[in-house]
């Protein structure tokens, strides 16, 4: 097949399209995952063992279960639990798109908890302390204390976690998504150009995740800034 | 309809068939990691090398294999060698042919260029000061990469090869898109028979449950076993690091320290002599009880 | 440079004796930050030389450069004859003549306190097991460590880790000592015990080059002072005259910090 032929050049144009919605699932996912996961990482700091327990088993089997099993759980079984939850009277679809969405959400949810928790046991203890001594408020406290350190602390496993969720993202598209990946293999399997598309598949993953690690290394240079006035 | 949506006979009857898939998994788990390691040493020897001949092919490999979804990989390995004719009748077909070759082939070059960082990562993580003690000793540098930087790196290494382990053991779990039939591709199978949708998968999970946290357990005994006698550092630590931060307000920086850690160890002043504990034994040390 | 700097320090032996350390001219940069500037310094056999001055004044880059941790960009150094030309057999010839202390003790945490003190001696100096085993016992014994020879780094305190330190630089039998502010990351009830040992080894006669803001130890037991800032040697004296009258502006400032 030629090079930047019709054929050639409607394929790559549904890759594009296809791109677009892995970029979408993945902002989606992400964000997702991030907010849920912050406030489970700060709900769990609680002693209480209730929370614990869920936190626990939660965690434990997000751990050590493959997001693909999930993924397809949520999706051949979405409607049946929506159904459970509302009632069965309504009918309800769940698209890939939805499940990708959700499954990403719950499975990186734990991973982000579990680094907010991390990055606040590593915080030293004298910060609390101190914001105890000098009478500021715990809502204050970690207002105008806490999350800003947290978030300098957190921020490496963070770039990793970004990374890891922007590569389950393919995952999907074996739920039936017709995203970046499910594309370039139709096109791959139309044209009999494997390499083709599927290494420009792989170097849009390359190229993004490039770019966002030099935006996060600005971003780390930013947070840092207090501290490289000390080490002088 | 009952309250739990698990039908417990067909999870019962199903587990002759996961067993089966779930040796696959464990088979090719093994194999990845039996052929991982040496090749990750290798690479990262040439990945750390003074070299540009060997390190930029390194670097660009570990961009390529770590950057791309795993997903892609496998279909690049499987579609991708099957469209090469002459790999089609040479001799090398008996591996691009199989399924499960070009599984192993596609996992472990994932495996590998993670890997390349995690060994890296934990040779680096010596702390300086080390390596410069065992110099001082006028220990050369290969006696004091092979008894100093090696054997700590081992161990600093540990937890981030056993999180590599464990994802990669659970990313396994895509095998089944080029025709390999593993526990996801057994569970998948059941679904499509008997449109359940949650026993099987939920049966599937159960095992990898159990095989992520028999890997998890290993590691520990791993570790108790290579700690044996330090457990107690947790408890010496804390000073360390705050002394280091003294070392690092001088040019050249001690141990790497944490940067919270710097910010406040730098407050710390020399000590005076007056403070000296008055009518300490310097014959019988105080003992520290384990 | 400087006309502060003295150039003829007074002796504190009638009889020269031979030179153990001589540095002249030595300059070291971090990048364009000069580290150390035209730095003389000569240490002869059996002296005990202490180095104090503020943070950042280049004492530790100073004490590091004799045994090149730290490669100096311009100047001379000679330690026991040896030129350090920065050849890897000079480099490797001055650490044999040097055992150095360091402020985090540098113990390696994965061989327990006898293998610490063993590796050097088996490996450089090529001893047998027994041999080495024999020597790191009698230096741990010296310092007072004797007794808890299997346990590791982490299971001491911090004061006994330095002293492990020390012997295992003992067990080099170096006619040098380097120490690099061997007790500033000690709690203050460890820092004698670590001292003891310093001025049991400078009784012993041992040469001995010690950056140290300890100024009761540098009373008792330094021949000379030396008062470092902004990497330059701006004061050198007799350890009385060092702490009675000193001649510079700097000194007398910061004497007036440490001593309160």
């Amino acid at each position: 097949m030629e090079l930047f032929s019709d054929q050639f050049n409607g394929y790559l144009w549904q890759m594009v399209q296809g791109a677009y919605i892995t970029l979408q699932l993945f902002a989606a996912g992400f964000t997702l995952a991030l907010v849920l996961g912050t406030l489970i990482g700060i709900v769990t700091l609680s002693r209480n063992w209730l929370i614990q327990a869920v936190w626990k088993t939660y965690a434990s089997i997000i751990m050590g279960v493959p997001s693909l099993l999930i993924i397809f759980l949520l999706y051949y079984g979405g409607s049946a639990m929506l159904s459970g939850l509302f009632g069965t009277d309504r009918s309800f679809d769940v698209t890939p798109f939805g499940a990708g969405v959700t499954a990403l959400t719950i499975v990186y949810a734990a991973y982000v908890a579990e680094l907010v928790h991390g990055a606040v046991m590593n915080l030293p203890k004298g910060q609390f302390e101190a914001c105890s001594a000098l009478a500021i408020g715990p809502v204050a406290a970690w207002r105008h204390v806490i999350l800003p350190q947290l978030t300098r602390l957190a921020l490496p496993g963070l770039v990793n976690i970004w990374m890891i969720v922007l590569k389950d993202t393919p995952l999907v598209s074996l739920a039936g998504l017709n995203d970046l990946v499910a594309n370039a293999k139709i096109a791959a399997g139309a044209t009999k150009e494997p390499f083709i598309f599927f290494i420009a598949a792989s170097l849009f993953f390359i190229v993004f995740s490039a770019l966002t690690l030099r935006l996060s290394a600005r971003l780390e240079a930013r947070f840092g800034r207090g501290l490289a006035e000390v080490k002088a | 309809m009952s309250a739990l949506p698990i039908d417990f006979a067909l999870a019962w009857d199903s587990l002759p068939q996961m067993a089966e898939g779930l040796v696959t998994t464990l088979l090719i788990t093994v194999l990845v990691l039996v052929l991982g390691l040496p090749l990750s040493v290798l690479v990262t020897l040439a990945r750390m090398s003074r070299s540009r001949i060997l390190s930029w092919p390194a670097a660009a490999f570990v961009v390529f294999f770590r950057g791309a979804p795993l997903l892609i990989l496998l279909y690049l390995v499987y579609y991708g060698f099957g469209q090469i004719e002459a790999l089609r009748d040479g001799p090398l077909w008996v591996i691009f042919g199989s399924a499960f070759a070009c599984a192993v082939i596609g996992l472990t070059l994932n495996h590998v260029a993670y890997m390349v960082e995690v060994v890296r990562g934990s040779l680096n993580a010596v702390p300086a000061g080390l390596v410069e003690a065992s110099a001082a000793l006028g220990l050369t540098p290969r006696e004091t990469f092979t008894y100093i930087r090696l054997p700590l790196a081992m161990r600093y290494g540990l937890a981030a090869y056993q999180n590599e382990v464990v994802m990669f053991t659970k990313g396994t779990a895509v095998v089944s898109v080029i025709t390999v039939i593993d526990l996801t591709a057994v569970a998948n199978e059941l679904f499509e028979e008997t449109y359940d949708p949650f026993t099987p998968m939920l049966t599937a999970a159960a095992f990898y449950w159990c095989l992520v946290n028999a890997i998890r357990l290993g590691f520990g005994a791993l570790e108790n076993h290579l700690n044996r006698h330090q457990r107690r550092e947790q408890a010496v630590k804390p000073t360390t690091p705050a002394g280091a931060a003294a070392a690092a307000a001088e040019p050249p920086a001690g141990a790497p320290v944490a940067p919270l850690r710097r910010m406040i160890g730098s407050d710390r002043r020399p000590v005076p002599v007056k403070a000296a504990a008055p009518a300490l034994s310097t014959a019988t040390p105080k003992e520290h009880a384990l | 440079m400087s006309a502060l700097q003295t150039e003829t320090g007074p002796q504190p032996v009638a009889a020269p004796r031979p030179i153990a350390v001589e540095m002249t001219g030595v300059e070291k940069y971090y990048g364009k930050f000069k580290a150390l500037s035209g730095i003389d310094l000569t240490v002869r056999k059996g002296e005990k030389i202490v180095i104090c001055g503020p943070s950042g004044s280049g004492k530790s880059t100073l004490i590091r450069t004799i045994n090149r941790l730290e490669p100096h960009d311009g100047g001379t150094i000679v330690v026991n004859g040896i030129t350090l030309d920065g050849s890897p057999t000079s480099v490797q010839d001055v650490r044999l003549e040097c055992g150095m202390v360091f402020q985090q003790f540098n113990l390696f945490p994965h061989l327990t306190i006898l293998e610490n003190c063993m590796l050097a001696p088996r490996l450089t100096r090529k001893l047998s097991k027994t041999q080495a085993e024999a020597l790191a016992l009698k230096y741990l014994e010296r310092v007072h460590i004797g007794a808890q020879t299997h346990k590791y780094p982490s299971q001491l305190s911090g004061g006994q880790q330095q002293r492990v330190a020390i012997a295992r630089a003992l067990c080099m039998e170096p006619p040098i000592m380097l120490f690099d502010e061997p007790t500033s990351a000690l709690d203050p009830e460890m820092i004698k015990e670590v001292l003891q040992v310093m001025e049991d080894l400078a009784e012993d006669g041992m040469t001995m080059i010690c950056v140290t803001h300890e100024m009761g130890f540098a009373r008792r037991v330094a021949n000379r002072c030396v008062f470092m800032d902004q990497g330059e040697i701006v004061e050198e004296a007799r350890a009385e005259e060092f702490f009675e009258a000193p001649k510079s502006d700097r000194l007398k400032a910061f004497l007036a910090q440490i001593l309160h």
